[in-house]
């Protein structure tokens, strides 16, 4: 009967401590030309998101489209859309190390960065909205000549603690986390800056017992911090839309509609980095096709949870008997913007269902592009709620249209650019798989194991 | 000179033989220190069984975290009171999230700095080190007197380390 201990180590195909070592810190070594392609890519894109934002600012507000009745469009989109898939990688590090589903650990460290650097995306976006992004300051309370204070009551001040918080606490078990595998690469390191590198980001750690004592206790302490942040922080953007009268928005499921939906597209997301990221670093012996197998069950549970809040939403609006809510749901799937919709109802809905079959659910050219359709999804599903509540809202007189602008495209473009160029950088001179957590899940390495075959 | 502090540092490629050196080392009363490339259990039963100080300060940093971020909800309320949608000034459902907000993060940032210090974090020395260890080797560091190395070095070899050294100072 195995022990406590030996319950939660599973055989990675017999992976030792040295193969974790080698695997993980090889993909340190001096990129090849893919990566720079890749890097450039991205800096491109930024670049073109880069122009679009000054031009913004020098010409004016109005040049991104934003105007009566759609006056939250495709920045509000984009911020809700890289809140949610920060979500996920707080899920994936703190939720499930609380619950002890140690399948988490090939992949969560991916997770966790991707995370921080999606929350460095989103928290651009309603500053690249305010128009007047040096306006920015006055969200924070701090004590002025004006004699002003932000008004607490606000959902839109719930967001500055909500999603600052969530930053600093995702950064800081980010970081943490990586401690120990820094000072693994800086115990390998072969050139001197990345020596320097490693030996400053590490803080001198060793590996001593009391530090891993301190270490494990802190880290169960961030754990428990966090999940309960990856409830609230969603929670709380929903509420930019539910704590208004606007039908559509002022709903009830809001917010589980909303954390739900997060993990969805987070998880998606996860898959779409991971795949490639396995391919290029001959990943397979650590990332196997247990973990896509449980990534996609993930998906496949919080695609029933979306389902079920669209199904709620469509049902609360008849059973209300209000005539703006039943419009609004009407609207939505027959309207003019009908096709997205439908668009978002099969990339997140339909599509996903596929997963039921096992064979799918460890097919990794499948699930590469059921991830990127689920994205698409999800991204159409914010432009649902935003859009399509502000076109018709109440009474004819307020009803519009919306000029989409080459100026939000190209923010929006480059957000992805900002995004991808964190992660590029990231997989190059950091461990993007979590070495010592990897090692804690194999069986120790013991020269006499018992009779039973146990250590 | 015989009685000049030593450091002997053991280099282990098995767990069960770590743990048989921990045990020697515990019996002569010598200060040591383990090194592993990741927590284990086996260890930890070992060296440290009692509850690590972080959880104290942590839980402080909370509290404090949650009365900052209530009471700065309230004060700014009272200073600027605002009429907003006939909601109370001082409107305790909507403040909530920031109290809580502020309980996480000034306890996950107290976390932070309490590990930092009983790690003793940052730092740039650590007697016995051996890049080995956040491999896939353990190790067992003793500080002891000249005179008590070689009845250390024998302790460690006959547990099975794979080589033991003998280092000037701590």
């Amino acid at each position: 009967m195995k022990t406590e201990h030996e319950h939660h180590r599973q055989k990675l195909d017999d992976v030792t401590y040295g193969e974790v070592n080698s695997t993980v810190l090889k993909m340190l070594e001096p990129p090849g030309a893919g990566w720079y392609v890749l890097l450039g890519s991205c800096l491109s894109l930024l670049a073109i998101g880069a122009s679009c934002w000054f031009y913004q600012m020098y010409a004016g507000f109005g040049e991104s489209g934003k105007s009566h009745p759609i006056g939250w469009g495709t920045y509000i989109t984009n911020f809700v859309f890289w809140v949610g898939i920060a979500h996920s990688g707080t899920l994936i590090s703190a939720v499930l190390y609380l619950f002890r589903a140690y399948f988490r650990q090939p992949i969560y460290r991916l997770a966790e960065a991707m995370t921080v650097f999606a929350v460095m995306t989103a928290g651009l976006f309603p500053i690249i909205h305010l128009g007047r992004p040096w306006m920015a300051l006055w969200l924070i309370p701090y004590p002025n000549e004006r004699a002003l204070w932000p008004n607490f009551r606000s959902p839109l001040l719930w967001d500055v603690f909500a999603v600052s918080t969530y930053f600093t606490i995702s950064a800081t078990f980010f970081f943490v986390g990586l401690i120990p595998d820094i000072a693994a690469a800086r115990d390998q390191a072969k050139t001197p800056f990345r020596k320097l590198l490693y030996s400053v980001t590490s803080l001198g750690w060793r590996g001593s017992h009391a530090q891993w004592k301190h270490y494990t206790s802190a880290y169960l302490i961030f754990a428990a911090f966090a999940a309960p942040l990856v409830v609230s922080v969603h929670s709380v953007v929903s509420w930019d839309f539910a704590m208004s009268i606007v039908p559509g928005w002022h709903a009830t499921i809001f917010p589980p509609y909303f954390v739900a939906g997060a993990i969805f597209s987070g998880v998606a997301m996860v898959i779409s980095l991971a795949i490639p990221l396995r391919k290029a670093f001959n990943l397979h012996r650590l990332i196997t096709p247990f973990h896509f197998d449980a990534m996609s069950k993930l998906i496949l549970l919080t695609s029933g949870v979306v389902t079920y809040s669209y199904l709620t939403e469509f049902y609360v609006a008849w059973f209300s008997n209000n005539p703006y809510e039943r419009y609004q749901f009407w609207f939505r799937p027959f309207g003019e913007l009908w096709i997205a919709f439908w668009g978002m109802t099969f990339c997140n809905c339909i599509f996903p269902q596929l997963l039921w079959f096992k064979g799918l659910r460890t097919n990794i050219a499948f699930l590469f592009v059921l991830s990127i359709f689920i994205n698409i999804g999800m991204w159409l599903e914010r432009f649902n709620i935003i859009f399509q509540s502000l076109t018709v809202e109440y009474i004819p007189a307020a009803w519009g249209g919306y000029n989409f602008s080459w100026i939000e495209v190209g923010i929006t473009i480059g957000a992805f650019g900002w995004f991808g160029m964190w992660m590029t950088l990231f997989i190059k001179f950091f461990p993007s798989v979590a070495i010592a957590e990897i090692k804690e899940v194999l069986p120790p390495p013991v020269r006499h194991a018992d009779a039973h075959g146990h250590h | 000179m015989e009685g000049a502090t030593r450091a002997v540092v053991g280099v282990f490629s098995y767990l069960d033989d770590t743990v048989k050196g921990i045990k020697r080392i515990q019996s002569t009363g010598l200060n040591y220190r383990v090194y592993s490339p990741t927590p284990l259990p086996e260890l930890e039963e070992l060296t440290f069984p009692q509850k690590s100080p972080v959880r104290i300060v942590s839980l402080i940093g909370a509290i404090t975290g949650l009365a900052f971020g209530w009471g700065l909800a309230i004060w700014c309320s009272l200073d600027l009171p605002l009429r907003t949608s006939a909601k109370d000034i001082v409107s305790v459902p909507a403040f909530f999230v920031p109290g809580y907000e502020c309980t996480i993060l000034f306890g996950g940032l107290s976390t932070l700095f309490a590990m930092l210090y009983f790690c003793r974090l940052p730092t740039l020395f650590a007697a016995g080190y051996d890049p080995r260890f956040s491999n896939d080797k353990f190790g067992i560091v003793v500080e002891c007197g000249g005179n008590q190395a070689d009845d250390v070095k024998r302790k460690l070899l006959e547990s099975g380390a794979d080589d033991v050294d003998v280092r000037e100072g701590l």
